[in-house]
């Protein structure tokens, strides 16, 4: 289980993923909400296997999720550079 | 579009900030681009300005690092873009075209010169179980705990040839993870006569040995198993990670595996604008080839840093120090003699540095760790679901593919999302096993990371 | 010294194909190919077989579109010779021939449509045509805005990245030999054909041939010196784009009769996106440098991707992975240039325009043709290199 150690944040804000409320804090990366959710498989590869996190840093593709937030349209965008908003949706696989 | 600059820099790390230092100096106006949303690289990846944090990475190793970030950040001339991603290099008659897109949609910007100082990544390294969730690069988990204050699991086990691991494993335990051991493929008799080869090499006085070595010390001090002579041959878990699984049978459980085997340099934008590139012998990554003032082989374009070969952040930013002066000479702001003068000293400690970023390197050598790790089961394409088997199916076919490229188009090897970052060193190494000549690598094509139709028609 | 009835020059589509169809007739064959087999066009091109009247033939003025409406005899054939590869090779060619439809917006482009759905009825491929609703049935993912397609049931997409693979392989497997990364450096003639010397990295070599094909797609007015003849067949420099995998979205071949465009969705879910932009030929000391890929122009990507957006909308958002870039052979008259070089006894040429669609048919044409078989319906006239035999006046 993955735990934070930030020694304080903002108020804790709910997004949703896959329908599922998830808490995240303001100014984190989607990634990081969805390990601290222990929440490690971001999608099925062609065989249906889990597949999750590889690089954090942009390069590797893994963490590739759907995602809306407010007043934008839907992005497949890297879940490790994407910054959680209130009210965004997002969508694994 | 914001008028022409003289100079664009791809990446925000220590080379990026220290060319903008000198460069904005000068009087030049500077853009600086990132992917992530703030200024400091990997070495420094700050978390967001939200999250309170204790102590952020202590020690003498980040100090000097952090100085220069804070001078960076505060440069005034500097027009710093975070959160943008560099889609591809054009030329035309002024300079270059930089394509980019970031939360607001499409970015273009025209600069007569680039930089890029793009960094590196963990190298990928293919095993069986590699990619159950819970299977991370080091880096990456070590960019949890730096830049997120996550920590990204609950029992860690390390893995790999690189020292880094030493240092990630050691900021894990201080931040509450358990961790189950640190391993290292190779044997200690190997690392320690590595060292021995170059009796001369003040190491003391060189911090990344310096921090390892007390990361070694802490970790033994708290009870972490520090084992070598240890090769990691396999991750197992259904869902996601259970355990890793050793050469000599040994079973850890743990929910993430953090692999460190080396780095690659971050090379797409140089290689998509032709730049001549060479091998980097050890760990396969192509990096850019430089002239003895960061210059490329395509005209107007430099590089400093992990892009021309990973040599570690104190290289990079003496590299980009080199790249800036070369670009004020090239302009006529310095003098031949002037920018020799300012060069040489850089260039002595540039060729100290170089001589333990070169003993590093040979210490961390993954080559015999990851030979014959992965097996005809094993996915090598992590994007495209490639398996080593269907490789070696693909290059044994009548009238088979000869080289890396023609490899990928038969295999799809390289044709995913991540263009082939994950797997185009092992496609490589696995041509050359099979008796092939695997070329110069994957053709890096436009864009260098995914990018939606309709931010970049808009 | 090796000798052989025929020597193919070009380990493209067209190439191999022909050296299938000779050695399984019997005929020793050598294919030499300089780079990677399937390096060029037929490997960089994005796989449509489209067999309507292309837009290009529309948009130069009524005289070239008369003339280059005649290909269609060709397509009708064309259409025969895939359905055929799919039978002999199977679902390793990913050939789907599922329709297409080529699609219009304003009223002049529906006027053209019409006079389009008209010629190809004269030819006898059967377009059809329909209205709004009529495309809205079949294609429900395409913009509300088309108002008018023609439909030609036949069309689809194959995959380029294998098919001519699989070809030279048949061809080794019936007796041709076929040697990649080995060059033409001189041919000289004599009155039992041609003394043929091939340069590898292993060194020179004497083949003597009684017949070559060059089937060198837009280095083909290069191999011609070779021959001292002008073979005028002119390189551009084309782009296509990726898109990520997707859920099955697009089921037909999709061009626009208006603007360039081609799409579909490739089996692996990827959606092509093409239709004929320019990229960028490099220059070299002497002409463009074929022996570098052409860069992508990112305004022309950038149009390209619009016409995409604006005729399947729900491509938006999806994320482009590849743009890359192909050198493709056009000759003067927009028609290709296959057929014997008269002024050159037993030296063919097979090069210029939809090599992909249309190089399974020249090549079992060909095949025929260097055969020695009689008795086809010179399906080939049309395109034959004689009639630009005037430019060779003085060569030869």
């Amino acid at each position: 289980m993955s735990h934070r150690i930030a020694t304080h944040h903002p108020e804790p804000i709910l997004i949703r993923v896959d329908g599922a409320e998830v808490t995240a804090l303001p100014g984190e990366m989607l990634a990081s909400a969805l390990l601290a959710a222990d929440q490690p498989v971001f999608r099925a590869d062609l065989e249906g296997q889990a597949r999750g996190m590889f690089c954090n840093m942009g390069t590797c593709g893994e963490c590739f999720v759907t995602v809306e937030a407010l007043g934008r349209p839907p992005r497949r965008l890297r879940a490790c550079l994407v910054p959680v908003e209130l009210g965004m949706e997002v969508w694994r696989g | 579009m914001s008028g022409m600059f003289d100079l664009a820099i791809v990446g925000g790390g220590p080379a990026g900030q220290a060319a903008a230092q000198i460069a904005c100096a000068a009087g030049l106006g500077v853009v600086m681009l990132d992917e992530q949303p703030r200024m400091g690289g990997q070495i420094l990846r700050q978390p967001p300005s939200t999250l309170g944090v204790r102590d952020w990475l202590p020690g003498a190793t980040y100090d000097d690092l952090k100085a220069q970030l804070h001078r960076s950040e505060a440069l005034p001339g500097l027009d710093w873009r975070g959160g943008v991603s560099v889609l591809g290099l054009f030329r035309d008659a002024d300079g270059f075209q930089l394509l980019a897109t970031g939360r607001d949609g499409r970015l273009t910007i025209a600069a007569r010169r680039v930089l890029v100082a793009a960094g590196c990544y963990d190298m990928p390294t293919a095993f069986p179980g590699w990619t159950l969730p819970g299977v991370m690069s080091a880096g990456g988990v070590q960019a949890f705990l730096k830049s997120q204050q996550v920590v990204p699991g609950k029992r860690f086990v390390l893995a790999g040839t690189h020292p880094l691991q030493l240092l990630v494993a050691d900021q894990l335990r201080k931040a509450g993870a358990d961790v189950a051991g640190v391993h290292f493929a190779q044997g200690l008799g190997a690392m320690v006569g590595q060292l021995l080869r170059d009796p001369l090499l003040p190491l003391g006085n060189l911090r990344p040995f310096r921090d390892a070595a007390a990361a070694f010390v802490n970790l033994r001090r708290a009870g972490v198993a520090v084992r070598f002579g240890q090769r990691l041959v396999r991750a197992i878990g259904s869902e996601r990670l259970e355990a890793a699984e050793f050469a000599d049978g040994t079973r850890i459980a743990c929910d993430v595996l953090a692999t460190c085997y080396g780095f690659l340099p971050q090379a797409d934008l140089p290689r998509q604008a032709g730049c001549a590139m060479q091998r980097c012998e050890r760990t396969g990554g192509l990096a850019a080839v430089i002239d003895r003032w960061q210059r490329s082989s395509v005209q107007g374009l430099s590089a400093a840093g992990e892009t021309t070969g990973v040599a570690g952040a104190e290289v990079a930013l003496r590299e980009g120090r080199l790249a800036a002066i070369g670009i004020l000479l090239a302009d006529g702001l310095l003098s031949e003699s002037e920018a020799e003068r300012r060069a040489a000293p850089i260039r002595r400690e540039l060729a100290k540095l170089q001589r333990f970023a070169d003993l590093l390197a040979r210490i961390a050598d993954p080559r015999t760790a990851i030979a014959g790790l992965a097996d005809d089961a094993t996915i090598l394409c992590r994007c495209e679901d490639v398996t080593r088997g269907a490789l070696i199916r693909a290059i044994r076919a009548t009238a088979g593919p000869e080289d890396a490229s023609a490899l990928k188009l038969v295999s799809r090897a390289g044709m995913g999302v991540c263009q082939g970052r994950s797997c185009e060193h092992a496609v490589r190494a696995l041509l050359a096993e099979q008796g092939a000549a695997p070329g110069g690598g994957f053709t890096a094509r436009f864009p260098a990371r995914p990018v939606a139709i309709a931010d970049l028609i808009d | 010294m090796t000798a052989v009835d025929v020597l193919i020059v070009g380990g493209g589509l067209t190439g191999c194909a022909t050296a299938w169809h000779l050695a399984e007739r019997g005929a020793s064959v050598m294919l030499v190919e300089a780079g990677e087999l399937n390096g060029g066009a037929s490997g960089q091109n994005a796989g449509s077989l489209h067999f309507q009247i292309e837009r290009r033939f529309l948009e130069n003025g009524p005289a070239l579109a008369e003339q280059a409406s005649r290909v269609l005899a060709l397509n009708r054939l064309a259409i025969q010779d895939w359905r055929a590869l799919d039978q002999q090779f199977g679902p390793a060619m990913e050939i789907v021939m599922h329709g297409g439809l080529m699609v219009a917006e304003s009223d002049a482009e529906v006027a053209l449509l019409e006079r389009k759905a008209a010629r190809e009825a004269e030819f006898g491929v059967p377009t059809q045509l329909l209205d709004g609703a009529g495309v809205a049935a079949i294609a429900p993912y395409l913009s509300p805005g088309i108002r008018a397609a023609t439909w030609l049931a036949d069309e689809g997409h194959a995959n380029p990245r294998t098919i001519t693979r699989l070809l030279a392989a048949r061809a080794i497997e019936g007796g041709a030999e076929v040697r990649s990364h080995t060059r033409l450096a001189d041919i000289g003639r004599s009155a039992i054909g041609f003394q043929v010397t091939l340069a590898s990295g292993e060194g020179r070599e004497q083949v003597r041939a009684d017949r070559v094909l060059l089937a060198t797609g837009a280095a083909t007015m290069r191999t011609g010196v070779l021959f001292n003849l002008h073979l005028p067949v002119f390189p551009a420099g084309l782009t296509m784009t990726a898109t990520e995998r997707t859920a099955p979205m697009i089921g037909h071949l999709v061009q626009h009769v208006g603007r360039r465009l081609s799409m579909k969705q490739a089996e692996s879910g990827n959606i092509l996106i093409g239709g004929g932009w320019a990229s960028r030929l490099q220059r070299g000391e002497t002409g463009f440098d074929l022996s570098r890929p052409a860069t992508i122009d990112p305004e022309a990507l950038r149009a390209n991707l619009k016409a995409a957006a604006d005729t399947v909308p729900r491509v938006a958002a999806l994320n482009i992975i590849r743009s890359w870039t192909g050198i493709v052979a056009l000759t003067a008259d927009q028609l290709p240039l296959v057929g014997a070089v008269s002024r050159v006894p037993g030296l063919y040429v097979a090069a210029g325009g939809s090599g992909f669609t249309l190089g399974p048919t020249f090549a079992r044409l060909l095949a025929a043709e260097m055969a020695g078989e009689r008795g086809g319906d010179g399906e080939l006239a049309l395109f034959s290199p004689d009639r630009f035999d005037h430019l060779n006046g003085f060569m030869g």
